[in-house]
């Protein structure tokens, strides 16, 4: 089953998304894919503060800032719930890492594909995505195709989930319910 | 308490003005008074965002003036844009700004009897 998640910055849908796959899966093995790169100290912060939210929780933590489809590699064979955040930092990862950026067709391809394999695995992936369409501002080439990119995703994300839900100040509202379309 | 959120210009106060029993006087814009004239009926802050962003700017603690002015005048409304829904900004105080205003948001919701999301100056009832 695939859930997916969607808010904006300071939304709560981190918090949501983590006492949600709490109420998943009390007892199986809990798997937290972070894709974060930690540059500097306000993401060093950032970082510790999504860490004390899960602290005590049981999860256990996989980095994978790029190449999502290896954190099954990360995994014991089984059951598994994983809680993985956020599409944003890995769209970014996967699209800058290198001097040139990636196109958003070969990066939207790539991370829908290994989503879709991964999500194949486990008998729940639970995913946060950010949205990050709303600020009418005009950008240059680099992140208005990022933007797209993002906006891609998340259309495939939701197609492929059972459940979408929009959070918005901390308060789940339902897209999509039980695979309706 | 009620909290009245949604995208800028979506006619939010006006919404406001249209279902809730306010009288002149009683809205304040980008601002939380000090002192208020008591027995007047409701509280309306509108562009609550704006007050926070010029709290933080002044290395205010809008969490905590909020809360105590939320306790002070239970039957307030707040009006405020989401400012979250776009690409994280370079600016290390815009970035403070969003996230601050954001979790704000989330404490005022936990807080309040009703949440409305106001589109098209229509509101959709969340709590």
């Amino acid at each position: 089953m695939v859930t997916l998640f969607i808010g904006g910055s300071g939304s709560g849908k981190s918090a949501y998304a983590e006492d949600y796959m709490i109420s998943l899966s009390e007892q199986k093995k809990k798997y937290y894919i972070a894709t974060m790169r930690v540059y500097d100290a306000e993401g060093e912060m950032k970082m510790e503060r999504h860490r004390m939210h899960r602290n005590g929780k049981g999860f256990f933590t996989i980095e994978q800032p790029i190449d999502i489809g290896k954190a099954a590699e990360k995994m014991e064979v089984g059951e598994g719930t994983v809680l993985l955040e956020c599409i944003s930092n890995l769209t970014a990862n996967e699209m800058f890492a290198k001097e040139v950026p990636e196109t958003e067709e070969v990066v939207v391809a790539k991370i829908v594909k290994e989503i879709e394999t991964l999500s194949r695995k486990l008998t729940h992936l639970v995913i946060v995505s950010n949205n990050v369409f709303e600020d009418g501002k005009v950008y240059d080439k680099a992140t208005t195709a990022y933007i797209r990119a993002m906006g891609s995703i998340n259309t495939k994300l939701a197609e492929l989930a059972d459940t979408v839900v929009e959070v918005v100040v901390g308060i789940p509202l339902v897209v999509k319910l039980n695979n309706d379309r | 308490m009620k909290l009245v959120i949604g995208g800028y210009a979506q006619g939010k106060l006006n919404f406001v003005l249209r279902n809730y029993d306010v009288k002149t006087g009683r809205i304040f814009d980008g601002e939380i008074p000090e002192k208020i004239e008591e027995e007047k009926g409701i509280v309306v802050i509108n562009h609550f965002h704006n007050w926070v962003r010029v709290n933080i700017a002044h290395g205010g603690c809008p969490e905590k003036e909020i809360l105590a002015f939320v306790e002070k005048y239970p039957d307030c409304v707040i009006i405020s844009d989401e400012v979250g829904n776009g690409i994280v900004p370079l600016e290390a105080f815009e970035r403070e700004y969003r996230e601050r205003t954001g979790r704000i948001l989330v404490e005022l919701a936990k807080k309040a009897e009703e949440v409305e999301r106001v589109i098209c100056g229509i509101g959709q009832r969340i709590k």
